[in-house]
């Protein structure tokens, strides 16, 4: 009897741990406040960067460049969706990315189920239409560069609340970022919380980061990398703005810079003519659809 | 040897010079967009230079010299209707610059050469229908079905094109053939495909001369020379009546909860025609007084009607199996019963008969990313083969199709790919290892190398080691190196 109490307790204590990791509901808008923590700020900031607040998420054209400490750029055009399955069938979203250009990617699609199990990698389907096939492959590794791009796996899209432990450093000003592709000045002045995050894992391919989360819509502005000597060797920008529509509001990405301080090479990304609530059909993330790709 | 070499880095060269000065304004992208201002009408397409020598005579032989131009052009009718058309023209001059077959005529040379036969110039032309439950694709297509990479299984919709032998990738070889495709949505990630195929096309093999003509066809050519040998040889195609329609159907699914959740699996048949004819032979041997005597074989070609039954399934671990054992591994495999099919039996390079023979063939495959960027995979290949009929067991064994070799009852394979990239994708070196029992192998590392946006070249090897009788060891002398370089817009 006393060892089924105790592991009652333990299975409590286990669904009390998980429900505080997923705490925010699916479909809802969180802003941080004052005198929130580490935790919940850190909590609010996954859930805008997954756009977990919206039913689907549409980014017909997204531009990628890949530019070396000489200037020489290459080019990548993406599509991008999103639709939210809100824990259904232990799902958190589907999302699928569909390459344009260059045209000897052209055409190329993924397909990524991401679960609510934080233990559980994402399914990843991967259709190259050269090849005429689809393949069932193995996720990426968390720190694998995304796409060849100076973005880790993780940073796009794989790393979530659990991977990290989080201390409130100080609420302070933003500086500002010089956008290094435009010369524009971003987000100068913007009361921001900054954040010490360290990652779960040992040997990790960074040994702590700090955060710049805008307390305004609660979005990470700027992220800086550090190994384990204390070294900064990286840098990520990501601009937001307000998209509206009707009686929508909602925060969105609209450009990142990554910059690899060791190499000096750096990823731009711009997000455009992003879409949110459209009511995307389910049926868009499928096999079948990833095959409509040609090319 | 010099001379080629020098022919290869000069052609090499030319179009790297000229991709330095072209590529950065994109301007056959740009032309072509201004001269076909049709919003809803996207065309792409690339010109390849392929460049192969012979290793094995010191360099002395170009293998291939090979210009392609390539062009698709989709244009959408509207969100539920469009056509595609892929456009595909090569010319190989290596018969040109090779001296040795000055003496040929362009027809002699169109046979020995990887040539267009007949409409593969139009890679592909369809018609797309796309409904929410239903799509359907009319025309000229390829299918491919099955999990397996670089053995085909499952993947029979098709014939291919072996006059380059296995050396380039299938969606490259593949023959497209027309038909209807009609894939229909059953539930959210299970839909079943239908295929409504009129159409017959036997593989291509590359004739007797040409580096890449199998043991078989070289054997039966020199049969054929002998002065007292008469061959005739009659082709028994499937005729274009509807009963002879091939048909395929495939199950696919993706299962989404539970413990199962990612899994992809596929039930699939298909009723269709061998593309590698079975040869029946009927000898007759006329003794003469006043010579030797003379030997008339009559020779039948005839495509088996087979049906085609099995499976296939993929699954990524995306648990650990016990704490993290086996996570991010992908677990694939597929199965095929081949039913009715026939196939040669007699010794080495010589056929006595042709037998009714069951096949089942199954793989087995493993993939994992290790080191972050480190892509592995590894694939086991059984290939069975049953005689329904008896023969002299004793004296003959079952003959391989492609060697006339003797066949084991359990043909095995192993395959290897190793793949990574360095400078953000740029450059790309990778290797496949392909060993079959018997001691027979093929090796081929190749790196490809981004230049930017339009421009990419490749150069590697492909090795072959093992014996005549078998998969790649007929090829034994011909290794070779090859160079491609691609412009795309």
């Amino acid at each position: 009897m006393k060892s089924l109490k105790i592991l009652m307790l333990i299975l409590a204590s286990l669904l009390f741990l998980y429900q505080d990791a997923e705490s925010l509901d699916y479909y809802k808008l969180y802003t941080p406040a004052g005198g929130m923590t580490a935790d919940e700020i850190m909590e609010i900031a996954y859930h805008n960067k997954y756009s977990l607040f919206a039913q689907d998420y549409d980014l017909p054209d997204s531009e990628v460049f890949y530019i070396d400490p000489s200037g020489f750029t290459r080019t990548k055009l993406a599509e991008r969706y999103r639709i939210v399955k809100g824990g259904e069938d232990n799902i958190k979203y589907k999302d699928l990315v569909v390459v344009t250009h260059p045209t000897q990617v052209k055409g190329l699609a993924i397909l990524t189920w991401t679960y609510e199990n934080p233990n559980k990698d994402q399914d990843v389907w991967l259709w190259i239409p050269a090849l005429k096939k689809v393949r069932k492959i193995s996720a990426s590794e968390g720190d694998d560069a995304f796409m060849g791009s100076d973005l880790t796996v993780e940073e796009v899209s794989t790393r979530r609340f659990e991977d990290e432990t989080y201390k409130l450093l100080r609420e302070d000003t933003f500086a500002g970022y010089r956008f290094e592709q435009t010369g524009e000045m971003m987000f100068e002045g913007r009361p921001c919380f900054v954040i010490e995050a360290i990652p779960t894992k040992d040997h990790w391919y960074y040994a702590k980061r700090t955060v710049w989360v805008d307390k305004g819509f609660g979005g990470s502005i700027f992220e800086e990398y550090f190994d384990k000597n204390g070294d900064k060797f990286k840098t990520i920008f990501r601009g937001w703005d307000w998209y509206t529509d009707g009686a929508l509001r909602y925060p969105t990405q609209t450009a990142i810079e990554c910059k690899d301080l060791r190499t000096q090479h750096r990823t731009v990304v711009y997000n455009r003519q992003q879409n949110y609530d459209k009511g995307l059909d389910e049926r868009k993330f499928t096999l079948r659809m990833l095959q409509r790709s040609k090319w | 040897m010099k001379r080629r070499i020098f022919l290869a880095i000069v052609i090499a060269g030319c179009t790297l010079s000229v991709s330095s000065g072209v590529a950065a304004d994109e301007p056959i992208g740009k032309f072509v967009d201004k001269v076909l201002p049709f919003e809803n009408l996207e065309i792409v397409g690339y010109f390849r230079n392929e460049t192969a020598l012979k290793v094995s005579n010191g360099m002395d032989e170009f293998m291939k010299e090979k210009n392609i131009m390539d062009i698709k052009a989709n244009y959408r009718f509207t969100d539920w209707l469009e056509a595609f058309t892929e456009i595909k023209l090569w010319y190989d001059a290596t018969y040109d610059i090779e001296g040795r077959y000055k003496d040929l005529t362009y027809k002699e040379k169109n046979q020995k050469l990887t040539m267009p036969i007949k409409t593969e110039w139009i890679r592909e032309a369809y018609l797309d229908i796309y409904t929410p439950n239903l799509d359907i694709r009319a025309g000229k297509q390829q299918v491919v079905w099955g999990t397996t990479d670089g053995v085909r299984i499952l993947d029979m919709v098709n014939p291919l094109d072996y006059r380059e032998w296995t050396i380039k990738d299938y969606s490259e070889t593949r023959i497209p053939l027309w038909m209807f495709n009609l894939e229909g949505q059953v539930m959210m990630n299970g839909h079943l495909q239908v295929l409504i195929i009129p159409d017959y096309e036997p593989n291509y093999y590359a004739p007797a001369g040409s580096p890449f003509a199998l043991r078989t066809v070289v054997a039966g050519a020199e049969s054929s020379a002998s002065p007292f040998v008469t061959v005739t040889t009659i082709d028994e195609r499937p005729e274009r009546k509807f009963e002879n329609m091939k048909y395929g159907l495939r199950w696919r699914n993706v299962v989404e909860s539970g413990v199962l959740s990612g899994l992809q699996y596929s039930i699939n048949y298909l009723h269709t025609y061998d593309f590698a004819s079975s040869a029946y032979t009927k000898t007759n041997v006329l003794f003469s007084p006043f010579g030797p005597p003379q030997i008339t074989v009559q020779l039948t070609r005839r495509a088996e009607q087979i049906e085609v039954i099995g499976g296939s399934f993929a699954k990524t671990i995306t648990e650990g199996i016990v704490g993290s054992l086996g996570k991010g591994w992908t677990v694939r495999g597929e199965f095929a019963h081949i039913h009715n099919g026939a196939m040669n039996y007699g010794t080495d390079k010589s056929i006595e008969g042709t037998v009714d023979v069951d096949q089942y063939n199954y793989a087995i495959g493993l993939d994992k990313t290790f080191f972050s960027k480190l892509d592995f995979s590894f694939q086991f290949i059984q290939l069975i083969a049953s005689a329904k009929e008896d023969y002299d067991e004793t004296d003959y064994t079952l003959l391989f199709g492609p060697t006339r070799g003797p066949l084991d009852n359990y043909e095995n394979i192993l395959t290897m790919f190793l793949a990574t990239d360095f400078m953000h994708e740029r450059l790309k070196p990778q290797v496949l290892i392909i060993y079959t029992d018997d001691n027979d192998w093929r090796i081929s590392p190749k790196v490809s190398f981004e230049v930017n946006d339009n421009w990419m070249v490749t150069a590697g090897l492909h090795i072959f080691e093992g014996h005549p009788q078998h998969l790649n060891g007929q090829f034994d002398k011909n290794d070779q190196i090859f160079f491609e370089t691609q412009y795309s817009w």
